[in-house]
């Protein structure tokens, strides 16, 4: 394992990005950082710019206005980035699927800027804070 | 102003209107022609003291037609103002903006999702659809852009 991985994996800090969600996955986002989960305690920490960041929170389907900044918030982090795709509607745009101003799910806007994207799955409408801690501990432990 | 009150003032409009239901003490339905629009409003805005709530509008397949909610809260009141758009083509309203600043926003975005023109709205651009969204495809139009 590179020092680069092995690092990523000791505190992992997050940046969030909202690419059209209802704001419910960001408040559970929110619950993970209050006192009752704390995942701060774990070094996982939500930083104010993708550039500090080695993880991406995304939550929502993406629509059309929100795919390009979805991307340069992509590409302004430093690789390896482990994209999380929360919610429903970041996994495969739940009730929105067929809606027009919608041009995909994170994975698919994510891959087409970067095919080898490591990109996890934590669904739910929202997802409880539970199952982001255990998404992300699954993740960082596929590494 | 009571009840009896209201309704005489809003029967002031029955020449501009093709009908007028009272189903609910609390409750007006008026139909009008898009062309009656601006007085209709203007009347219930500044003469009546109604306040704008919201406007809602419909594709009904052979025309357009734009629902002004308007409430008199001293009466529990809420009057709907239902106008049709009988050109398909160019479906054209003149805008209450201008003595109704808060029907801006609405306006712009019947204008965006429906293809509603505001004859007289002061600032008729895209408000909510993407920036990239090609001119001159209405997504909540049946038959629409999806």
């Amino acid at each position: 394992m590179s020092w680069k991985r092995w690092s990523l994996k000791r505190s992992p800090w997050v940046f969030h990005v909202n690419t059209g969600a209802c704001n419910n996955c960001d408040i559970e986002v929110v619950d993970c950082l209050t006192p009752r989960f704390d995942v701060e305690r774990f070094g996982i920490k939500l930083v104010g710019s993708p550039r500090h960041a080695d993880a991406l929170l995304v939550t929502g389907g993406v629509t059309r206005q929100a795919a390009p900044r979805l991307i340069r918030a992509y590409q302004q982090a430093p690789k390896p980035c482990v994209v999380f795709a929360i919610g429903a509607c970041a996994c495969d745009l739940g009730i929105f699927h067929s809606g027009y101003h919608m041009v995909g799910p994170v994975d698919k806007i994510i891959r087409e800027v970067d095919p080898h994207a490591i990109i996890a799955y934590v669904p739910g409408c929202p997802p409880k804070p539970e199952a982001m801690i255990s998404g992300v501990v699954r993740a960082l432990a596929a590494l | 102003m009571n009840d009896q009150e209201l309704r005489g003032h809003i029967e002031t409009l029955s020449d501009r209107l093709t009908g007028l239901e009272q189903p609910l003490r609390t409750r007006y339905y008026l139909t009008c022609e898009a062309e009656q629009v601006y007085e209709i409003c203007r009347f219930l805005f500044e003469d009546v003291r109604a306040r704008f709530v919201i406007a809602t509008v419909i594709d009904n397949d052979d025309n357009y037609e734009i629902v002004y909610h308007f409430a008199v809260d001293e009466r529990g009141t809420v009057i709907n103002v239902q106008a049709f758009l009988r050109d398909r083509d160019h479906p054209t309203v003149a805008s209450i903006t201008p003595f109704l600043p808060g029907a801006e926003w609405i306006e712009r975005e019947m204008h965006d999702l429906m293809g509603i023109h505001f004859e007289g709205h002061p600032r008729l651009e895209r408000l909510i659809l993407a920036d990239d969204w090609p001119d001159g495809v209405y997504p909540l139009r049946k038959g629409g852009a999806s």
